[in-house]
């Protein structure tokens, strides 16, 4: 039982992370029709960003969390303007030109700070008991910021303008496009949204787990499983195969004898529904 | 007419001499004397330019392939594990491994023909992670992350045996792929490519097609993944995974998708950075020159690495046209004046 509660928790908090992360990555993948697989990589630097400022020059971790997104978000917007938009959805350029990106990030990392692993203290510190389970407190922080600003997100794609805007381009661009919708700013907007989300979860996560200059490439995994768990072109999706691909992280690993059938029972299920839906749970039809 | 044909006849010769001069100097390398260490690095080469143009090969059909490497693993651990086992020699289970990654790439691509584009391209990189989690799994047989020792060796300790075998295989395999892809079976996986409707409505059937393509270079990858398994003798699930697949997919565009030979100049340019710069600066800045030509590629050479003296003639000849355009505007404005 108590196991099963440390799990449950743990489930939660991994959904809320990989939900975020992958988000990022749908949105590209379906606004702009493109593959970053510099998203982990963005991960990674948004963490060391707030590492850096809150260890070496010792400002709150709170603000140099704060900090940090706005540099992302500035740097996403960087991205979409000199990396991705001169290649206008072409998919596989932009794959090489997220290598490219990957090289960049991960290598001045190695060169600057080194390569070994290190932990960015908790946000705040301490446990609660939950009668003979205890959990720590920043679990719970995270837990709740996540469902924030999840519900956030939810809000802003389905009722704002913006968000009516991305899901119009999501679904075809051109329309769109003839309906008057700056497409570019759109991206633009999606991307600085995108590296702030990654930005935020890597923080969180090298809090809990630990923090090194590869900690994005599994991370990009888990958001690729969850994409195509849910499928192309679907933002509302994203929470459905979110949760699963956690709860199946958090519960498998800890129940089965060997932990290395956990990942492939994972890929496994996701097989299993691409055989029967090559669309992904939620997908549509993208040409 | 006359000039014509011999202009043709003529670059014939220079292809052909071209050829020639290559051949010689890539047999006669090994005996000029270069160090062990660049052998050793050429060999990769070689098997890699398999792998890449193989990967050119299936995208033939319209199918960009993410989990290249993850058939190069069925190759690599069939081979190893058959010959480790039941103590065949390698000459057996080489071919051994080719097949059973031929017949896994046909199975695997009867599910995946019904999805296109996009989706195609997600559902194969995850066929990648697939086979390396399935490998983990049984880590008894294969050794998982730890990796695999023991395997049987090809020839001796010596490497200059298996630069000529590497050789010999590179330039077998490009010919059956250079005459694959110019008969009609290629030309039915072009049609394909380009429109399949309009291919199905000419009689083609488009699903079997692809299936077919995606085999056939599901054949090559996993030759050389056994190829590879009795070369370097020690094999690990890491080389396998998702990134190498992408480096093989980055090779084919920096040389160029649409050229035979784009995958061959991209694998030997990008692989040869790292010998050739490890003396020049330290180890940890290489990426850095990698990924600048990957930038110079993608923001200078649309047509990749192989389209590099088309690009530089047509930027010639926009510098001249600027050049008299400018000046004509002087000799038109001196005009009035004299």
């Amino acid at each position: 039982m108590d196991v099963a509660l440390v799990c449950t928790v743990n489930g939660i908090v991994l959904s809320a992370i990989y939900i975020m992360v992958a988000l990022g990555f749908a949105l590209l993948l379906s606004i702009m029709g493109i593959f970053n697989f510099a998203h982990g990589a963005i991960y990674m630097v948004g963490a060391f960003i707030t590492y850096g400022l809150a260890k070496t020059i010792g400002i709150n971790q709170w603000v140099a969390l704060f900090i940090s997104m706005a540099v992302m978000g500035g740097f996403g917007l960087f991205l979409e303007k000199f990396c991705f938009r001169p290649f206008g959805g072409k998919v596989f350029e932009v794959i090489v030109m997220s290598v490219a990106i990957i090289l960049v990030l991960e290598t001045t990392v190695v060169v600057t700070i080194g390569g070994s692993n290190r932990a960015l203290p908790a946000f705040i510190p301490g446990t609660i008991k939950f009668g003979v389970v205890s959990v720590s407190i920043d679990r719970i922080i995270i837990l709740i910021i996540g469902a924030i600003l999840l519900v956030a997100l939810t809000l802003l794609i389905q009722k704002s303008m913006i968000g009516q805007q991305m899901l119009a381009v999501a679904q075809d661009r051109e329309s769109a496009a003839l309906q008057g919708i700056n497409i570019n700013r759109t991206a633009a907007i999606a991307t600085a949204v995108a590296c702030i989300l990654a930005t935020l979860s890597g923080s969180f996560m090298s809090s809990l787990y630990y923090l090194g200059p590869f900690i994005g490439d599994g991370m990009l995994m888990k958001a690729i499983e969850v994409v195509i768990l849910s499928g192309i072109g679907s933002l509302g999706g994203i929470l459905a195969g979110g949760l699963i691909i956690g709860f199946m992280d958090a519960f498998l690993p800890v129940y089965l004898p060997n932990p290395l059938v956990a990942q492939a029972i994972t890929i496994g299920v996701i097989i299993g529904i691409l055989l029967i839906r090559p669309k992904g749970l939620f997908g549509h039809e993208v040409s | 007419m006359l000039k014509n044909r011999f202009l043709a006849d003529k670059r014939k010769i220079t292809k052909a001499a071209i050829y020639a001069f290559l051949l010689i100097i890539l047999l006669l390398l090994p005996k000029l004397g270069i160090s062990i260490y660049y052998v050793h690095i050429l060999i990769g080469v070689f098997l890699y330019i398999i792998m890449t143009s193989s990967l050119r090969l299936i995208n033939l059909s319209g199918q960009v392939s993410l989990g290249h490497a993850g058939l190069m693993c069925v190759g690599a651990y069939t081979s190893a594990i058959i010959s480790k086992n039941l103590d065949w020699t390698p000459w057996l289970t080489i071919p051994i491994g080719a097949l059973v990654t031929f017949i896994i790439a046909f199975l695997v691509a009867i599910p995946f023909s019904r999805l296109r584009g996009l989706y195609f391209t997600m559902v194969s990189l995850f066929f990648g992670m697939a086979v390396l989690a399935i490998n983990e799994v049984f880590e008894k047989i294969t050794g998982g992350q730890s990796g695999m020792v023991g395997i049987q060796r090809l020839f001796g300790v010596s490497k200059i045996p298996y630069y000529y075998f590497c050789l010999a295989l590179m330039i077998v395999c490009l010919f059956i792929m250079h005459r694959l892809e110019f008969s009609r079976i290629g030309l039915t996986w072009k049609a394909v490519a380009q429109s399949h409707s309009v291919a199905s409505s000419t009689g083609i059937n488009e699903a079997r097609q692809r299936i077919i393509c995606f085999a056939i270079g599901g054949f090559f990858a996993g030759l050389v993944g056994a190829v590879y398994a009795h070369y370097y003798v020690v094999l690990s699930v890491t080389t396998f995974g998702f990134f190498t697949s992408i480096y093989i997919f980055i090779y084919m565009m920096v040389g160029g998708i649409n050229s035979f030979y784009g995958p061959i100049i991209g694998t030997t340019v990008l692989l040869l950075i790292q010998p050739l710069f490890h003396n020049v600066i330290r180890e940890k800045y290489i990426p850095f020159i990698f990924a600048g030509v990957l930038l110079i590629v993608l923001y200078l050479l649309p047509k990749g690495l192989f389209g590099l003296p088309e690009q530089l003639r047509l930027w010639t000849r926009k510098l001249r046209r600027e050049e008299k355009t400018a000046l004509q505007e002087e000799v038109i404005h001196r005009a009035p004046r004299n």
